[in-house]
């Protein structure tokens, strides 16, 4: 409601402004709109639209990367079906790259959201001293090239190297430990191999039990490192989202005699949720797209346990010389994304509308 | 205003952040650009020059390839350089980074350089794909002087594409003083490498490091007779009796930890193990020896040939050729810049500058001459294996590799290691 009211006054007097000079750009106005904009829409069509329909194209071909692209061979649904539906070296990667990046996903998305929800908050509170220091800070790691920051992890998640220095317990293997957390888990429990249903039933070519690893130790650093640089863009969206709080709704709760935990639960939150549905969702989609951190870091090592399906499409079109089947990884990917972006709508928009 | 204020900002900031997303992939361009300027000095003498081979005098020549280091690109400079001296062309070394993309981008886009680096192992995709050149009758001196391991590396279906640019082997990499006060010889054989690794082993120090991958492990394939494929890779041959008690032989020195994978060291690969003292031994090529003298200058070392298994010496040649591609605009001036930089005379003007070796026999003596504790390396040519298959088989190595280390790790055995690589094999097969 109050955002309404204090934005009605400006709207109207857009309108009125904009009146003469309608009129006198009437004719020129849709040729000078594509002119305006061409700069930019010809980039995009370059840079984006063709490189993603010869993506698809691509898919449908059997294409090495290296002789002329229309020389290739049409194959249909070959690279789907190698991908999704026979059993094979292609499959079981596949899916060994889905199920890392998926373990990804998890840990990353919640973490990072929250973790820069609560940083906002935090900084977006009137009575904090130096704010611009802080936020700075915070949002460093991000505008840092992620190929410079992962190297400099590589280097303090040796075995011999900072963070082990910095922790209490014995030395991890960071980079080199392709043990899942999950089997680790289990494994304080003495429970080392899978009951039979899991390790003899199989999806996609991989055993139950090892969809079920957990992430390794060394997507665990990776997630790690991640969390660290993108919490700080995220956490700037959350400071401009609560900025945009009118004060008039908080002092009007308090008025109410709003405590302060009520507040945060019942004003602070539903009106933050077209913010929370955009970093969740900018999440997800970076996420699934992981690849900076795996070139330079562990180059989908130890044992595969950081393959992800961005890092297989560059393997499989730029060593492999399968650029066919390379396309189709990108396709499912990408159908992937929009799959849980239609979700985190879909929860986001049942609890309210965004 | 502060609203607003922050609002620009996050605006200005995704800006930023979308332009250096571009800025990636602007990067490699750049560097394309900038390393064609040519250096003036190589122009400059192809000008001043106006001597033999009529029909080079002015032509244009790319040679790309990657960088390894400033030294090995001023030399190859330098060579290129003296051919243009000699001929009046205007070739130049250009070296790309991320050079497989960028390989792959100019040979698809129908504009490749006229003469580019090929590493045995990506020859068959590129032969495959037709896009490399077979080496024209005459155009090299003497082809037969090149070592036939190396030939044959470079040959695909019977064809073949180019002549290799220097070659490297595998070889047994150790310390003198500590063997000695192990008192145990330069092992010759398996037993004597089980006794050795044993004997060497301390608590702060393995027998032997080694890498568990492929290009390591096959040695050990070789030497029992066995092998991945069959000659012609049409058929996976893992599946043997010697490829079994040759892998479960290296599987054991790891389970005794008398072998020692070089992460599980902290080191980043077996020759930082071995320079740091963590290991006693070690099987690595030639690049190894520069590294040590620069890293590590403390560090001694000998070098002797691979322990012979059951069936004799193996090991491996990794290898590298200029190649020249199918549409190359002038093919006769490409090819004669690969002769001149492979021929006896280029070859070991090439080599003699570095720790890789020249691919021609007739010039090895001379080499050994000024290298002579480096002769282990060379005699490995006379039954190395090659590394390369066919396209898609990274595959089969990537499944090796992923198995070799769960055995390391011990959460896999051997016969998961050929189970699993025989049938990722048969299917890219």
């Amino acid at each position: 409601m109050a955002t309404q009211v204090g934005t009605k006054p400006r709207r109207l007097q857009l309108r009125r402004h904009r009146g003469p000079q309608r009129a006198r750009l009437d004719w020129r106005e849709p040729y000078l709109g594509w002119l305006f904009t061409a700069p930019a829409l010809i980039g995009l069509v370059i840079f984006l639209v063709i490189p993603i329909i010869a993506a698809v194209w691509v898919s449908f071909r059997d294409w090495n990367g290296l002789s002329p692209i229309f020389e290739s061979e049409p194959v249909g649904l070959a690279n789907y079906r190698e991908l999704l539906l026979e059993e094979g070296v292609r499959q079981r990667d596949f899916a060994i790259s889905l199920r890392n990046n998926l373990y990804y996903v998890i840990g990353v998305v919640p973490v990072q959201s929250i973790l820069a929800f609560v940083i906002a908050v935090i900084l977006n509170q009137k009575f904090l001293k130096g704010k611009g220091f802080f936020r700075t800070a915070y949002y460093f790691p991000s505008i840092t090239s992620s190929i410079a920051v992962t190297l400099i992890f590589v280097f303090l998640f040796q075995t011999n190297g900072a963070i082990n220095q910095a922790l209490p317990f014995q030395d991890i293997d960071w980079l080199d430990n392709a043990r899942g957390l999950i089997h680790n888990f289990l494994g304080v429990f003495g429970v080392e191999d899978g009951p039979a249903f899991l390790t003899e039933n199989e999806f996609m070519g991989l055993e139950l039990w090892d969809w079920l690893a957990g992430p390794s130790v060394a997507m665990t650093a990776i997630m790690m490192l991640v969390i660290w640089t993108t919490t700080g863009t995220l956490m700037l969206i959350f400071l401009a989202g609560l900025q945009n709080i009118p004060v008039s709704v908080e002092e009007a709760a308090i008025v109410d005699g709003a405590n302060g935990v009520q507040r945060f639960f019942r004003i602070t939150i539903p009106l933050m949720r077209p913010t929370i549905f955009f970093v969740v969702t900018l999440g997800l989609i970076g996420t699934w797209q992981v690849f900076d951190q795996i070139y330079a870091g562990t180059a989908g090592g130890p044992r595969k346990t950081t393959f992800t399906p961005a890092y297989l499409i560059y393997f499989q079109s730029f060593t492999n010389s399968k650029a066919g089947l390379a396309g189709a990884i990108a396709v499912i990917l990408f159908a992937i994304i929009m799959f849980f972006t239609w979700i985190n709508r879909k929860i986001i928009r049942d609890t309210g509308d965004v | 205003m502060r609203r607003n204020k922050l609002v620009v900002l996050v605006l200005a900031f995704a800006l930023i952040a979308a332009a250096c997303d571009g800025g990636g992939g602007a990067t490699t361009t750049t560097a394309g650009v900038t390393t064609t300027a040519a250096p003036a000095t190589t122009t400059t003498a192809a000008e001043t020059t106006t001597t033999a081979a009529a029909t080079l005098e002015g032509v244009e020549l790319k040679l790309w390839g990657w960088s390894s280091s400033d030294a090995e690109n001023t030399a190859l400079s330098d060579l290129v350089a003296a051919f243009n001296e000699a001929t009046g062309a205007k070739a130049e070394f250009q070296p790309q980074s991320d050079y497989d993309t960028t390989l792959n981008t100019a040979l698809a886009g129908g504009d490749p350089p006229d003469v580019f680096y090929v590493d045995s192992f990506r020859l068959a995709d590129l032969a495959e794909a037709g896009q490399l050149a077979p080496v024209p009758e005459g155009v090299i001196d003497d082809p037969d002087d090149i070592y036939p391991s190396l030939r044959e590396a470079f040959t695909y279906n019977g064809t073949w594409y180019c002549p290799p640019k220097d070659f490297s082997t595998l070889a047994l990499v150790y310390d003198p003083a500590a063997l000695d006060a192990a008192g145990v010889a330069v092992p010759t054989s398996w037993d004597e490498l089980t006794a050795a690794a044993e004997a060497l082993t301390t608590d702060t120090q393995a027998g032997l490091a080694m890498g568990v991958e492929y290009p390591r492990w096959a040695v050990f394939l070789f030497q029992a007779g066995a092998n991945l494929t069959n000659a012609d890779v049409t058929e996976i041959t893992l599946d043997s009796p010697e490829a079994t008690a040759a892998l479960q032989y290296v599987a054991d020195r790891y389970a005794d930890d008398t072998f020692v994978r070089p992460s599980d060291v902290d080191a980043g690969w077996a020759g930082e193990a071995y320079g740091q003292g963590k290991a006693a031994m070690t099987i690595e090529g030639n690049w190894i020896v520069g590294y040590l003298k620069d890293s590590f200058p403390d560090r001694q070392f000998a070098v002797a040939e691979l322990p012979a298994g059951p069936d004799g010496k193996g090991t491996f040649a990794f290898t590298v050729c200029y190649g020249v591609p199918a549409n190359a605009a002038n093919p006769d001036a490409s090819w004669a810049l690969v002769n001149y930089l492979t021929n006896a005379e280029g070859a070991l003007a090439w080599t003699n500058a570095f720790n890789v070796m020249p691919a021609r026999v007739s010039v090895a003596d001379d080499w050994l001459s000024s290298h002579p504790e480096l002769e282990a390396f060379v005699t490995g040519a006379d039954y190395a294996h090659r590394w390369g298959f066919k396209p898609g088989f990274g595959d089969v190595t990537g499944v090796f590799n992923e198995q070799a280390n769960a055995i390391v790790d011990g959460d896999a055995t051997v016969t998961d290691l050929i189970g699993e690589t025989v049938a990722a094999g048969e299917d890219v097969i």
